[in-house]
């Protein structure tokens, strides 16, 4: 390509999307470049969906200042995207009087970095808040709140692609070449130009840093892994319950996390990895996300265990070592308009929004080099509401509206053959099924796509003639089958 | 001595028959339980020296309803010539629609067996979904 | 919003062997019935199982899943049913309102009988938490069967299975014969849970290895499946340290375990039995549910198509006489029906005391030869069944002769 884009992001997380997102208000010509087959495929879409309040963050850190900042901002997002989201509370649980230390400790935190409403309540008051937790003590949190990690990632990618925001999928970033007056990155679909860089690339940003800057620090993976549990019990939790602080630093402790759809997590844990690539579930581990969580929830139902995933964390502090690491937006003297996110683990999803609008205003755009569009030409694409959850009026007044709504094709989830449609028709061109189970929810169910996907093969071999091979899990590399069974023969 | 359990699948009654023998499987050497009448004793016999198999499997169809028909061979053929039985039905595409029961192969692998039909394949209409 | 009006005596919710043959019985017996399905094609699972071995107690031949589910259809034609396929049932209520959609069309149903028969669901990577990346290539083996007799897909092309359940035996010899190579089948028992005649037709003679007491301690493969790890298992379920080895394979088939699929009657307030995962019900195959009976896969697993097309026949019998004008629950005395030793669970869970003949299906705990199962009432043998071979894998069923009505407190079926 001879084109030399006025800003590349690489790296479509969370981050990347909201930076995305707040570049298309802009004139300009931006791409975002992403190594996996759709946006938010790594930590972005493997954590716990949660909008922190700012208890954990030490006060007077990037971490708590944009933590604080963007909660606001990310509600805001979330009710222009149509985004789920609920500010449901949280309740940090001491089991032991021991422990109640630990939660003046988070209270005092909290009120430093200015969260409202913290009361530590009596074993009564939090089990009129979220019955069957066992405590002696609980710190309530009612500003907490949760949020669907995937559908804001894609929705505020999405939106930025309606706006002008190009997209190259499949393309990692292996080398980053300064020429004048720009940066050409070397990838695997070709090099790309642009004259201003942001590098939001997550558990890979410290390798891409040290391709122009070979001082950047080493970011170091650190996998948490999480239980799914059956949508049947979600109406259990009301509220996120988290136990109360150990150990200062060591990773925050097995959680229970409701989710924006109606199931419920158990994790993450915390250890570090050699290779986030190979990150994923293990027996140890998920059996003792299950005990632990059952001291906190005593009739956890682990029967209804429905899936695992394993996210990994960007850590900036080496194993073994630990300590606290901020936020860190790292420029290098010499190299102009080029930034690097580094270490942007928790508060990152809840930070995202005004971490985007940071790096533009400090670093990317402080010179104010591009004109806003006015309102009128911006094009709004929303997270569509899911069929399922509407009310009975309004799902018959749809089918008859548009018959391919009448047809059920995740029966677990409830996903119409219009929403899987709507889902592969998508303004990023992802074609793959871990796109459509993430944009229509089709087996995210407890039956796996076992019913689903042979229903999603038929439609889309009949209503978008693709054929087998087209069908690939997660990219080219994953393919789900091996072509046809039978061939026409021809004599 | 040698134990198998199998099913009898000659009538209705299904039974679950012991078969115990020595040496080479003949009438003499061999003992059935379990069966009801003494038909069970031929075909435990006839299942150790010259076992017969149906094979089931599907073959293509163009322009119906679904890509592939189910077939049958329409009684069980000698198990060596199970392969080559199959071999032969991959070749065959049908046009929908399709009939349970219509001849796909007048003669399996040379056993003298048909191959038909199981599942019926109707003619797929042209015009796709209103929206 | 479309009113709900009485327009039918029966409705029964779902398309294979047990609910074709509710709705038919049903129709037999005079009622108004009317049977939905989700899918275009009637007969349920019967129409991807395109091996043979159905209908031999049902019809005295040996057919096919499909030609099988041709004459159950066939049959209810015959009996005047009014099949709807292409028609999934979205809500139910315990008032039997039911919510049905179809492309184009969502509308009510309300009938004083419905019968759930919308069998089951498969177990999951998931639900059994095998640790490991999550790449492509892994299928539950129902899902591979219908990809494979449905879709024309090839879904992989070396392929290891884990669980012997005849579902996992049956595609072990469908995917070599088209051409696969099925590297091994992984049981975690000590003994096969399929049948001996699988064992031997889709193992033995292709010399497919059988693991017992293994299964999959890891999955690998960072996008499609490239090995996985398998272990040997003590008694307690549990991985034996250093017996671990690799099976190199592209493709995994789970065949660990029919579910029966009752969101929609438990969001009816019917209630489960644990044992089962399906309602607990009476002779009449009613749940506590007035009006809403159960059979099939989805009241319990059966082995056979065949029994569970007679039980659904049954239900569908009883489901009639209910709508006609029968007597609802609370006014019949219920006489408890309970798996007593060497019983893993009994079905029906309860009888009614004017029952004049009682057919109670059990399973057994474990394997074991040479066996008796009584139905008792205390000291009392009603009814007794003699096994020369007690499996887990293998439904029986014992008739009780209830004469002019049953006056016990209770009956236990055992394992002598």
């Amino acid at each position: 390509m001879s084109e030399i884009y006025d800003v590349a992001v690489i790296g479509a997380g969370v981050v990347g999307a909201a930076i995305a997102r707040a570049l298309s208000r802009y004139r300009g010509s931006f791409v975002v470049v992403e190594k996996g087959h759709d946006v938010g495929t790594a930590a972005s879409g493997r954590n716990s969906g949660v909008i922190h309040a700012g208890i954990n963050c030490l006060p007077n850190t990037l971490r708590a200042r944009f933590c604080m900042e963007g909660r606001a901002l990310l509600q805001d997002w979330c009710e222009e995207l149509n985004v789920p989201y609920s500010i449901c509370g949280k309740l940090v649980v001491a089991r032991v009087p021991e422990e109640i230390a630990g939660l003046e400790k988070l209270v005092a935190n909290g009120v430093a970095n200015g969260v409202p409403d913290l009361r530590i309540v009596s074993p009564a008051e939090a089990a009129a808040l979220q019955p069957g937790i066992e405590c002696v003590a609980a710190l309530h949190v009612p500003t907490s709140g949760i949020v669907s990690p995937y559908a804001l990632t894609i929705a505020m990618a999405e939106d930025a692609a309606v706006n002008g925001v190009q997209f190259l999928l499949g393309a990692e970033v292996t080398g980053i070449e300064p020429e004048k007056d720009a940066f050409a990155m070397v990838t695997s679909r070709g090099t790309i130009r642009a004259h201003r860089l942001i590098n939001s690339a997550g558990i890979h940003a410290g390798r891409v840093a040290r391709m122009l800057d070979p001082e950047a620090p080493e970011v170091y993976p650190c996998a948490g892994e999480y239980l799914i549990l059956d949508r049947q019990v979600g109406e259990r939790m009301k509220m996120s319950v988290y136990p109360a602080p150990r150990v200062a630093n060591a990773g925050l402790g097995v959680h229970i996390t409701p989710t924006t759809e109606g199931n419920i997590l158990l994790g993450p844990s915390s250890e570090y990895a050699d290779d986030p690539e190979t990150v994923c579930c293990t027996r140890d581990v998920t059996d003792r996300l299950i005990d632990e969580a059952r001291v906190l929830w005593p009739d956890l139902p682990e029967h209804l265990v429905i899936g695992a995933y394993a996210g990994v964390r960007s850590k900036l502090t080496a194993p073994g070592i630990g300590g606290f690491s901020d936020f860190t937006f790292r420029t290098t003297p010499g190299i102009q308009r080029a930034v690097h996110l580094l270490g942007i683990e928790s508060p990152g999803l809840t930070a995202a929004p005004s971490l985007a609008r940071h790096v533009l205003d400090e670093f990317t755009l402080p010179d104010r080099a591009f004109e806003s569009k006015p309102p009128e030409e911006l094009r709004l694409r929303r997270w569509p509401d899911r069929f399922d959850e509407l009310p009975e009026a309004e799902k018959v007044r749809l089918v008859e509206e548009h018959s391919d709504h009448g047809d059920i094709v995740c029966r677990c989830e409830g996903v119409t053959k219009r929403e899987i449609l709507h889902a592969v028709d998508n303004p990023l061109g992802v074609r793959t099924l871990s796109g459509i189970k993430f944009r229509s929810r089709a087996s995210m169910g407890r039956c796996g796509g076992g019913y689903c996907l042979p229903r999603i093969v038929e439609i889309l071999q009949e209503e978008r003639d693709w054929s087998p091979d087209d069908f690939v899990l997660r990219g080219p590399a994953s393919p789900a089958f091996a072509g046809r069974l039978l061939e026409e023969q021809h004599a | 001595m040698n134990e198998r359990q199998m099913t009898c699948i000659l009538c209705p009654n299904g039974c679950e028959i012991d078969v115990r023998w020595t040496g080479t499987p003949t009438d003499e050497t061999i003992r059935v339980e379990g069966n009801l009448c003494p038909r069970g004793v031929g075909f435990a016999l006839e299942e150790l020296t010259h076992p017969k198999r149906t094979l089931t499997t599907s073959v293509l169809v163009r322009g119906g309803v679904e890509p592939q028909a189910s077939v049958k061979t329409a009684a069980p053929i000698p198990r060596e010539s199970i392969e080559m039985a199959r071999r032969e039905v991959a070749r065959v595409t049908l046009d929908a629609p399709v009939a349970i029961g219509q001849i796909v192969l007048v003669d399996a692998a040379g056993t003298g067996v048909p191959v038909a039909v199981t599942r019926a394949v109707p003619r797929r209409a042209t015009e796709r979904s209103a929206d | 919003m479309p009113e709900s009006k009485r327009c039918t005596d029966v409705v029964v919710i779902g398309g294979g062997p047990a609910g074709l043959a509710a709705a038919s019985a049903a129709a037999d017996a005079g009622a108004e019935v009317v049977l939905v399905d989700r899918n275009p094609r009637l007969g349920g699972i019967l129409n991807q199982c395109i091996h043979d071995g159905f209908g031999l107690h049902a019809f005295g031949e040996v057919l096919t899943g499909p030609e099988f589910a041709e004459r159950c259809v066939a049959r209810a034609v015959e009996a005047g049913v009014d099949l709807r396929p292409d028609t999934m049932v979205a809500e139910l209520t315990p008032d039997r309102v039911l919510v049905c959609t179809s492309p184009g069309s969502r509308t009510r149903l309300e009938a004083p009988s419905v019968v759930l028969a919308m069998g089951c669901r498969e177990r999951t990577r998931g639900m059994l938490r095998i640790p490991g990346t999550r790449p492509s290539g892994v299928y539950t083996a129902g899902t591979a069967q219908w990809l494979t007799n449905m879709a024309n897909v090839r879904v992989g092309r070396r392929v290891l299975i884990l669980g012997s359940g005849d579902i996992g035996l049956i595609m072990a010899r469908r995917l070599t014969w088209e051409g696969a190579e099925v590297v091994g089948v992984v049981e975690l028992l000590p003994y096969p849970s399929g049948l001996p005649r699988n064992i031997s037709q889709c193992l033995d003679d292709y010399g497919i290895p059988l693991h017992l007491s293994h299964s999959v301690t890891c999955i690998h493969g960072t996008d499609r499946l490239k090995r996985v790890t398998v272990a040997r298992f003590d008694d307690n379920r549990r991985p034996i340290p250093g017996t671990e080895f690799d099976i190199a394979c592209d493709t995994l088939l789970l065949s660990v375990g029919l579910i029966p699929e009752n969101e929609l009657s438990r969001r009816a307030g019917v209630v489960l039995e644990r044992t089962t995962s399906g309602a607990r019900v009476d002779d009449r195959y009613m749940t506590n549910v007035d009006g809403i009976f159960s059979c099939g896969n989805v009241l319990h697993i059966h082995d056979l198509a065949d029994w569970a097309a007679e039980e659904g026949a049954r239900a569908g019998r009883h489901a009639a006489e209910y709508a006609a004008g029968a007597a609802p629950s609370d006014r019949l005395d219920l006489i408890p029906i309970e798996p007593g030793p060497g019983i893993r669970y009994t079905l029906p869970q309860a009888a009614t005391r004017t029952a004049k003949r009682l057919l109670v299906s059990f399973r057994v705990v474990e394997p074991s030869d040479d066996r008796t199962a009584e139905v008792v009432a205390g000291d009392r043998v009603l009814a007794s069944l003699t096994l020369r071979h007690a499996h887990p894998a293998t439904m029986a069923q014992v008739e009780v002769d209830c004469g002019d009505g049953l006056d016990v407190d209770r009956l236990e079926v055992r394992l002598r």
